[in-house]
């Protein structure tokens, strides 16, 4: 069934909810209303299910204004799952499903053997069959979510409003209830509209997205359209990462860390030589422990580049998935040679970025303290046939030192800022106190 | 099941008493009289006198309280659903009051002024319990829902003047003092045909609404917006829900005063058996109600015989130490 809006307002008292908003959603959508808290995002569902009346505009039904149906009529067309589910806790779950039926039943009619199959039908696709004669009290989240859904579906509705119907659920729960509601609206072509508060499971769900702000709709569409990094910082007012979903390719968003204040700045420069997401949490870190960190060779849309440009730190960006070329090589060093220390992180070595090795050994020509990131040293990394591992291993005979674990490396960093002492530091035997550990 | 101790009670009831009929003799009398046992022939061989307790003074009486019994009980389960309220009653909210108050006014009135006319004591308590509600109802109401605490604060608030306003009458009027007294506490003594006839209308009609619409009352136990969402007509279902009870609440209170607490344990000690649906619920607590008070005021018959005590004083002393233990429960256990 079609539902369309139009410039729907709606006001608490002097507070204004709803200001304007007009969508038009095609019969059979899967919709999420996604938004910051007091968005509007529950009150244009209760608009949209005719327990609030807006104060301007009007909701159509396949081109027929809500007010005109009965309320009978209307109880069988559209089906409405509240926050928390049903209350009711008295009655057995079979019973409470039941009264899905009563926009069906005259006043004196009984539950008909057609009434009862359909409950059944209704209990058995939505896993509660096993529940029918339990009472709605001893129901978990979980579970009364599910019968809530199973009496909505009773009702056997063209449209199914859901307020979070996920919330206070654990991951399971959640998936189980959206596929659910997936599933049904493959299956029967039922509009299914639902206020999430996850944007990640609203873009793992729906299929049309609208994000409200301030009582209106700042941006409707697809996932791939709705969920960007833009609007989610103007609206949540907060940075994030937004990715393509690994397997599905539907958006993600991901928090990221946010600039501190200049007074922390201890104005000392570090270089992190990255690449492949090993960088990530390591630029974050220094970024907030005040040091006045750059980055390089990273490719435009590595993880570890993401990283770096929401940090707002300065780095040397070679094109997607191409190897690194002399003019970004010559940066590169350039940003060697200013640093106070040089971190080699623990990044897979390829032909493409074999020159960020090559980079790192500028730094020990410079006497520049080299600190290797080696956590996890069992895990393969060159791929270069050979040419990366020798590398490496000049590297760390010549003084580069290998840092098996983050807080030893921001422990040296600390020593070197307090001493500041960059040569006598170099000439302590404790530079080169994992040596042990050198192939 | 509850239709035959029903039929058991109003016979034992209709022979105990501070004289005793034997029940076969009652059963033979009520039968003979009923057209259903050889007529008048048959019971020939039982005493004139014996036969004027059974028909004339007990049995009208029994029925009665069977009758106000049933009223209340089934007034107080919908005030309990309606209201989602595990202590609604006619008697905790002010209703009861409401309609003696206004009970009263008609009483004084006929005496004193000689105003009169078919049913006015019923019509006028029916006004008294219709105001006292409305007044309850707006008091105790925050945001869209009615609360325990408040519900039962509005209630006692609205009692309290109403008896205050029922005293004054008393005082104004101190020569009939004695009469509305008595009437007041809650009895069922001196009571004819004539009462039945008269409050009969009220259980019959009331019960009939409130069946029709006992679906509605299922669904409103889930929250008004749910059942908005199941298609039932919320505000439009709680008035004429209201408004029945109120009558029927009425009827009771015009021949029978103030009775207590039959509206509170009678629902609650059903559901206990029966489960939240009105469909069994409120037949079932109108059998119950009937019961219940049939033999209640066997008892204020006989306890200090051939002195009678109210009623009221009896369901008081039973029910008070219900309703306490209800109020120490735990809230979301007498949740529904």
């Amino acid at each position: 069934m079609r539902i369309e809006a139009v410039n729907l307002k709606f006001a608490y008292g002097e507070k204004t909810v709803l200001d304007g908003v007009s969508f038009r959603l095609a019969a059979g959508s899967l919709c999420a209303l996604i938004g910051p808290n007091g968005s509007g995002k529950t009150t244009l569902l209760k608009i949209l299910s005719s327990v609030l009346k807006p104060a301007r505009g009007r909701v159509l039904l396949d081109g027929r204004p809500l007010g005109s149906f009965a309320p009978r009529e209307l109880a069988r067309t559209l089906a409405v799952v509240s926050q928390g589910g049903d209350a009711g806790y008295l009655f057995t779950v079979e019973e409470l499903v039941s009264m899905g039926r009563a926009p069906y039943l005259g006043r004196f009619q009984s539950e008909t053997a057609s009434d009862k199959e359909i409950v059944r039908q209704v209990l058995e696709l939505t896993g509660c069959l096993y529940l029918k004669d339990r009472l709605v009290s001893r129901l978990s989240g979980g579970e009364r979510q599910r019968v809530s859904i199973a009496r909505a579906l009773a009702q056997q509705p063209r449209v199914l409003l859901l307020d979070e119907p996920t919330s206070h659920l654990d991951i399971g729960y959640q998936r189980e209830i959206l596929d659910l509601l997936k599933q049904l609206n493959m299956a029967e072509g039922m509009t299914v509209v639902a206020v999430l508060h996850d944007l990640n499971l609203a873009s793992y769900f729906a299929g049309t997205l609208f994000l409200l702000n301030k009582g209106k709709i700042e941006a409707a569409g697809p996932p791939s359209e709705v969920v960007t990094a833009e609007h989610i910082a103007s609206v949540y007012r907060t940075g994030v990462l937004v990715t393509p979903h690994p397997v599905l390719g539907t958006p993600h968003v991901f928090l990221l860390p946010v600039q501190r204040g200049l007074n922390s700045r201890k104005n000392y420069r570090v270089h992190v030589l990255a690449g492949g997401g090993s960088a990530g949490e390591l630029l974050r870190d220094l970024a907030e422990a005040g040091y006045d960190v750059s980055a390089g060779v990273l490719n435009v849309g590595d993880s570890d580049w993401e990283a770096a440009r929401a940090l707002g730190l300065p780095v040397v960006e070679e094109a997607p998935f191409s190897p690194i070329s002399p003019a970004r090589h010559a940066e590169n060093l350039s940003l060697v040679r200013e640093a106070k220390a040089v971190i080699l992180a623990e990044a897979p070595v390829g032909h493409g970025n074999i020159l960020n090795l090559q980079a790192a050994t500028e730094a020990l020509r410079g006497n520049t303290p080299l600190f290797i990131m080696e956590e996890r040293p069992a895990r393969p990394r060159d791929f270069t046939g050979g040419e990366g591992e020798r590398l490496l291993r000049a590297l760390k005979q010549n003084g580069g030192r290998v840092i098996n674990e983050k807080a030893r490396l921001y422990r040296a960093l600390r020593e070197l800022n307090s001493g500041d002492q960059l040569n006598q530091l170099q000439n302590l035997p404790g530079l080169t106190v994992d040596q042990e550990r050198v192939v | 099941m509850l239709l035959p101790a029903l039929a058991v009670t109003l016979v034992l009831a209709a022979a105990l008493g501070s004289v005793a009929v034997h029940p076969a003799v009652t059963l033979r009398v009520v039968l003979s009289r009923l057209g259903l046992s050889g007529g008048p022939a048959g019971i020939a061989d039982i005493p004139a006198s014996a036969v004027n307790i059974v028909w004339n003074l007990r049995l009208p009486r029994v029925l009665l309280g069977a009758l106000v019994g049933a009223s209340l009980a089934m007034a107080g389960t919908a005030f309990q659903g309606l209201l989602r309220n595990p202590l609604a009653d006619p008697f905790t909210i002010g209703v009861s009051s409401g309609a003696a108050a206004a009970a009263t006014v008609a009483l004084l009135l006929r005496q004193l002024a000689g105003l009169n006319f078919p049913h006015m004591v019923p019509l006028f308590a029916f006004a008294g319990a219709v105001m006292a509600l409305f007044f309850v109802y707006n008091l105790a109401r925050i945001g869209g829902r009615v609360p325990v605490v408040t519900l039962l604060l509005a209630g006692v608030v609205v009692s309290s003047f109403l008896s205050a306003v029922i005293s004054m009458l008393m005082v104004l009027a101190a020569q009939n003092m004695h009469g509305i007294f008595f009437w007041l506490s809650g009895g069922l003594m001196m009571r004819s045909w004539q009462h039945l006839w008269l409050i009969l209308p009220y259980p019959v009609l009331g019960g009939a609404v409130f069946f029709a619409y006992s679906r509605e009352l299922n669904i409103l136990l889930l929250g008004e917006e749910a059942a908005h969402h199941l298609g039932v007509r919320v505000e439009t279902t709680k008035k004429v829900l209201l408004v029945t009870a109120s009558l029927v609440t009425a009827g009771a209170v015009a021949v029978s005063g103030m009775i207590g607490f039959v509206g509170l344990i009678i629902p609650h000690a059903v559901r206990m058996v029966t489960g939240p649906d009105h469909r069994v619920l409120l037949p079932a607590s109108a059998l119950c109600g009937a019961i219940f008070l049939v033999w209640a005021d066997v008892a204020a018959r006989t306890v200090m015989s051939p002195q009678e005590l109210p009623v009221g004083i009896i369901t008081a002393f039973v029910g008070a130490p219900f309703f306490i233990s209800l109020l120490r429960r735990k809230k979301n256990e007498i949740r529904f």
